[in-house]
């Protein structure tokens, strides 16, 4: 489980962050929502302990990072898979490399058992034949698709992602919003998504969280989101310009 | 008013910076000696920083070589001590030519592409992917590029030197007639072993300031490709200048 408390940031003089408090359920989908630039990734890397808050607290499983030192961040780490925005592959490494390198890095195996299980992760994520490729050869949802694999290659207790269906079309966004749903329900871990993409949010989500203005302004189950007379939320789920949201 | 800002502000970002230099320079001395060894990447770097930058250092030793025994044949014959040129290019390229042009050749060369290569990691978040793994990127991206870094550039400093003294005796003995005997005498009574010692100290420091700027610059790059752009250049522009600095520094120190 984690739990926020109270946490802020600014950068410079833009505050960020103004007091979150959130609570995210072991086992099921949180989704983050809110409009651009309201800090979705800066607090999903502060969960991490990627970057640092001002001030606040952050508990994972009743152990606050916000003191930890970088050992013992390190180590909070395997606990967390993580897509990236952009997928974040290393340009470098072939496919293969890629979802291997976490287990290189952690454990002891030998090549046939990572082929083993580089090609197993591969093929939960809908890929195969790709593995002498490299990132730059692949479709933007092949990418996110090989992240996908690489972020659950050491079996991690809670998943992270970072607009997983931005950039990609319709058809892709489904597969996509499957397999988070579906490596939810196969590893029973937590996870936490960053989307603007409603339908995905409705359709996954087991928790909503909205951001907007550096704290979360509503919380609860997307029936919960469907009903609710929030003026803030009905605004982002009809995706009109007009309404208290002000877009600069 | 304004002028005055503006320098306190260009001396607290000078200060600032060579803080965390500093500190980034402290982290790595630290991971340095923390299991896994990365044996393969170390490689890779020796092949990157100092074996790919044999050629660029040959030709540059070569032609400072046989520049500076022209000029000083000239200038020293006119006192009828143009036998001793081979002496004075030996300490010229011992002392400060070969250190200082290999420092700045090397920032030129590699310097400036391991700080592109980290800032497009970094803008890419492939360094926050290293993190979101558990693997420190200090660990595993500076350094391999340290080690290599301080293991190649004195080695690539002797080759300097070596290639310097060639063109000097192309120069001096094909050229102006001075004989063989008295070019290598010469030579070897001017310069000791210390020279040369000190010559290789200087290169290791050479080889730590370029290697801990220009993952400085890479690890703090913001904001796409012309951030990178502008990484880069400050990355060269900040190796050049510091490895000209420290020239002097350890110049005294070491003369003393």
């Amino acid at each position: 489980m984690i739990k926020v408390e109270n946490l802020c940031k600014s950068f410079g003089s833009t505050k960020v962050h103004n007091g979150i408090n959130l609570e995210i359920k072991k086992g099921a989908i949180t989704y983050i929502i809110g409009p651009s630039g309201t800090g979705k990734s800066v607090l999903l890397k502060q969960l991490m302990g990627l970057i640092k808050p001002d001030s606040g607290k952050i508990y994972i499983d009743d152990f606050d990072i916000t003191t930890a030192n970088k050992k013992q961040l390190l180590k909070v780490r395997y606990k967390f898979g993580m897509l990236f925005q952009n997928a974040a592959l290393f340009d470098s490494f072939t496919i293969f490399d890629n979802v291997a390198f976490p287990l290189r890095e952690h454990r002891k195996l030998s090549d046939d058992e990572l082929q083993e299980i580089v090609t197993e992760k591969l093929k939960l994520v809908g890929l195969s034949g790709v593995n002498h490729k490299y990132p730059s050869e692949l479709s933007g949802g092949m990418r996110k698709r090989v992240g996908l694999a690489r972020a659950i290659a050491l079996s991690p207790d809670i998943m992270m992602y970072d607009e997983p269906t931005t950039g990609l079309d319709p058809i892709m966004t489904d597969i996509v919003d499957d397999l988070i749903y579906n490596t939810q329900k196969e590893l029973n871990i937590t996870s936490v998504v960053i989307s603007h993409d409603i339908p995905s949010v409705l359709k996954n989500a087991d928790y909503i969280g909205m951001l907007y203005n550096g704290r979360i302004i509503q919380y609860g189950t997307p029936e919960y989101f469907k009903t609710t007379d929030n003026p803030y939320v009905r605004q982002f789920f009809s995706g009109s310009k007009d309404g208290p949201i002000k877009v600069y | 008013m304004k002028f005055f800002e503006f320098i306190g502000k260009m001396i607290l970002d000078i200060i600032h910076m060579a803080g965390k230099m500093s500190i980034l320079l402290y982290e790595i001395s630290k991971s340095i000696f923390k299991p896994p060894f990365r044996f393969k990447l170390f490689v890779k770097q020796i092949e990157f920083i100092g074996y790919k930058s044999i050629p660029i250092i040959i030709l540059t030793g070569l032609f400072t070589g046989m520049v500076f025994s022209l000029q000083s044949f000239k200038g020293l014959d006119n006192f009828g001590a143009g036998e001793m040129t081979s002496g004075l290019v030996a300490m010229a390229m011992i002392w400060e030519l070969a250190p200082v042009l290999t420092g700045i050749m090397v920032a030129a060369r590699a310097g400036s592409a391991m700080t592109a290569e980290l800032g497009t990691m970094k803008v890419t978040e492939q360094i926050d992917a290293l993190d979101a793994m558990a693997v420190d990127p200090i660990h595993y991206l500076a350094v391999p590029r340290m080690l290599a870094g301080v293991f190649s550039m004195p080695l690539l400093n002797a080759i300097c030197i070596i290639f310097g003294i060639i063109g000097s005796y192309f120069v001096l003995v094909g050229m102006m007639g001075t004989g063989s005997s008295i070019f290598f005498e010469n030579m070897v009574l001017y310069t000791t072993l210390s020279d040369i010692i000190d010559s290789l100290i200087k290169s290791f420091v050479f080889g730590l300031i370029v290697v801990n700027v220009s993952c400085y610059n890479g690890f703090n790059t913001t904001t796409g490709a012309e951030g990178v752009g502008k990484a880069t250049n400050v990355s060269v522009v900040e190796s050049s200048i510091l490895v000209c600095m420290f020239d002097y520094i350890l110049t005294s120190v070491l003369i003393l």
